[in-house]
């Protein structure tokens, strides 16, 4: 496999995130989509170092940390998501736009 | 510094203490009030008899000065003391009548809610006209005659909760406002081309100035004379100054205000001198009005009124004598009439106290003339009237001597009509004041609230200057011994044609105002009193105040409307289009802050887009 294929299948994972997080209403799906864009990233690290060569060990160790980081981003989200639905009993993006006024 | 700078200091510095204390510690306490601003011009009063012993011998000259701001073009700017004779003896004047006038208000004033402000005031009209007179320099003159044009406005407009009482101040304060613009770009002239303002200096250099030059810095100092001294168009300002108490009046009309302004020129006589043309309508504008004011006061039913045209009219008089050429003359009849014109405003203070009002006709239908006022009325008007040996006399017969010899005969003419006309209209007030109708004496009084002590203290300084009429006539040798030490000086006692026809002028006038008011059987209404529009015409002040009010106050209040106009519509226009114009572009851009997350995550990776796209390319 060639590095535009994981570079092509990256771009389609980031595609699909950002085409999730812009039509998604739902925070929960939104965030979904946050995470597979996130995936991307992740892809197109361990592709890009594996093809550096030198160093490939290291690409696979930020890409380790970049999943626990992701892990940890998805729980604070998932409980500010809670806290939202308590507060504002919905978490449909259109209908959460306080700072407009 | 020698003994007789430390006495001119002193007499500065003490009515200045007096005027700060007061105002600032004292003014729930009027009695201790009173007694330091009174302590305070007594120091001032002997400190400059001292000044007027030790430096008033003949052609003395001593400046004491500080370099102040030095200049390119010159010297610099000293500020100091200048003693001379003129100096230490206008001094003298003003701390003895200033003291004086505080005297008299112990009784007059007794009681008013103001009593602490008022002495504070008093001090501060003292302390500013010495420092008019003693200053060496004249920017110091300049700064010190607006000073004491504040104070008089405080002190007229001293009742200011009557409208009258702040219309006056306002009016005294903007008319003389006029006169002191000429006044500061005569200086600022005198700076830029002499570079120096110290006034011996300033004389001395007076011969290597060209005549052009001369003729417009004398023009330009003499409108603030005009403004000051009440003279010529500007003299609508001194009649409605009655609004203020009457020793107020007593001091602004005798020794500080309006003398400021005959002073001046005396103390720049040979500038002056240098601009004959500017003397020669200083001479008939003086003459115009000292026979206008003598008309205005012949009609006059307000007794403060007639004392004030009178002022104007013997101001006119002083500056008749000074525009011929005689310093003595009218410094001489300055200090006369600064004696005898006091006197005049206390005597009146005296009746008005009494009788609630300052109708003469009423004055004299509430009865009872105490004594002392009686005495002061007759002393202060036969010195007005110029009846020999009172001092009006001698000085009035200075100022015709000079204009006899110089000025010709038309002047000399018509400022004997003036005296003529004084004696009427000041024994015209005398015999509407004390001979009135006697069957109205039993009539009601008004309150007699004024304590004993009052009357007491009200008496004393116009007892004192009715003496003093009849001494002050006899200076009139010494002070032109030191003012003019080469003139030659006549005495009025010499009794020739021009003395002669004076007094019978005067006599005239007084046996004119005894039928026409003082006889037992008189009309107490003048001839001219029945001609309705004369009348008129002389108790609106000539409709002068009508021309201003149809043309510079109708311009004035054009202006200010055109430029309410500019600032309500351009300048605030302006403000409202800005103020408009950032809520507009704050609207146009909200849209933008939708509040819809997804939109600002699609903005922000377009611009993001965009961005990779702009750096790749």
């Amino acid at each position: 496999m060639t590095l535009t294929a994981y570079l092509g299948f990256a771009l389609a994972l980031f595609g699909i995130g950002l085409y999730g997080l812009l039509q998604r209403r739902s925070l929960v799906a939104m965030l979904i989509a946050v995470e597979l864009m996130l995936a991307a990233v992740s892809v197109n690290v361990i592709a890009l170092t594996r093809l550096q060569g030198r160093s490939a060990g290291m690409g696979q160790v930020v890409v380790l940390v970049l999943v626990g980081v992701a892990a940890a981003e998805t729980a604070i989200a998932l409980s500010l998501f809670v806290a939202i639905q308590r507060a504002a009993h919905n978490i449909d993006v259109e209908k959460l736009s306080e700072l407009k006024r | 510094m020698s003994a007789p700078v430390t006495a001119a200091l002193l007499a500065q510095a003490a009515p200045l203490a007096a005027c700060l204390i007061v105002l600032l510690a004292l003014r729930g306490r009027p009695r201790a009030a009173a007694g330091v601003a009174i302590l305070a011009l007594s120091v001032a009063t002997l400190a400059t008899g001292y000044l007027v012993a030790v430096v008033a011998a003949p052609a003395v000259h001593q400046v004491a000065q500080a370099m102040w701001l030095p200049l390119q073009t010159g010297p610099g700017l000293a500020f100091g003391v200048l003693l001379d004779p003129l100096a230490t003896v206008m001094a003298f004047v003003v701390a003895a009548i200033t003291l004086l006038v505080m005297i008299y208000s112990l009784g007059y004033m007794a009681g008013d809610p103001g009593f602490a402000r008022y002495f504070g005031f008093l001090a501060l009209f003292g302390w500013a006209m010495l420092g008019l007179v003693l200053a060496s320099n004249l920017l110091q003159t300049l700064v010190f005659w607006e000073l004491v044009g504040l104070a008089s406005f405080l002190l007229i407009g001293f009742w200011f909760e009557r409208p009258a009482a702040a219309a006056a101040a306002r009016k005294a304060f903007i008319m003389t406002r006029v006169g002191d613009v000429g006044f500061l770009f005569g200086v600022l002239l005198l700076v830029r081309s002499q570079g120096n303002l110290t006034i011996p200096d300033l004389l001395a250099a007076v011969p290597g100035m060209s005549p052009g030059f001369l003729t417009l810095v004398a023009a330009l100092l003499l409108m603030g004379v005009i403004g000051k001294s009440a003279q010529g168009p500007l003299f609508t300002w001194l009649p409605d100054a009655m609004e203020g108490p009457t020793p107020v009046s007593a001091l602004l009309h005798s020794a500080t205000m309006v003398a400021a302004g005959v002073f001046l020129v005396a103390r720049l006589h040979e500038l002056f001198m240098a601009a004959p043309a500017v003397m020669h309508v200083l001479l008939w504008m003086s003459i115009v009005t000292a026979l206008a004011s003598a008309t205005m006061a012949m009609v006059a039913e307000d007794i403060k009124r007639v004392l004030a045209y009178s002022s104007i009219s013997q101001l006119a008089y002083m500056l008749m004598a000074l525009a011929a050429g005689s310093v003595t003359g009218g410094f001489f009849h300055l200090v006369t009439h600064a004696g005898f014109k006091a006197l005049l405003f206390m005597a009146a203070g005296i009746l008005i106290h009494r009788a609630h009002t300052n109708d003469m006709r009423a004055i004299s239908a509430a009865g009872g003339v105490p004594r002392a006022g009686a005495i002061g009325l007759f002393a202060g008007s036969l010195a007005l009237s110029g009846i020999i040996p009172f001092s009006g006399y001698f000085s009035k017969e200075a100022v015709l001597a000079t204009l006899g010899g110089h000025a010709g005969t038309a002047a000399l003419a018509l400022a004997y009509l003036g005296a003529g006309l004084t004696a009427y209209y000041a024994f015209r007030m005398v015999f509407l004041v004390t001979r009135g109708p006697s069957e109205a004496s039993g009539a009601p009084h008004g309150p007699e609230a004024h304590a004993a002590g009052g009357e007491t203290a009200m008496a004393a300084p116009v007892l004192i200057l009715s003496a003093l009429t009849l001494l002050l006539g006899w200076i009139g040798a010494w002070l032109a011994a030191r003012l003019e030490p080469g003139v030659p000086w006549r005495g009025a006692l010499e009794i020739g044609a021009g003395p002669a026809t004076a007094l019978a002028l005067a006599a005239g006038g007084i046996a004119l105002a005894w039928f026409e008011y003082g006889a037992a059987n008189a009309p107490r209404v003048s001839l001219v009193e029945r001609v309705s529009w004369l009348r008129d015409f002389f108790a609106n002040n000539w409709y002068v105040d009508r021309l201003y009010a149809a043309t510079f106050v109708r311009a004035a209040t054009a202006l200010s409307r055109a430029a309410r106009w500019n600032d309500r519509t351009v300048l605030d226009g302006a403000g409202d289009g800005v103020a408009a114009g950032t809520v507009g572009g704050g609207r146009a851009l909200a849209w933008f802050q939708s509040g819809y997350v997804q939109m600002y995550v699609a903005v922000g990776v377009s611009a993001l887009a965009a961005l990779a796209l702009w750096i790749t390319s």
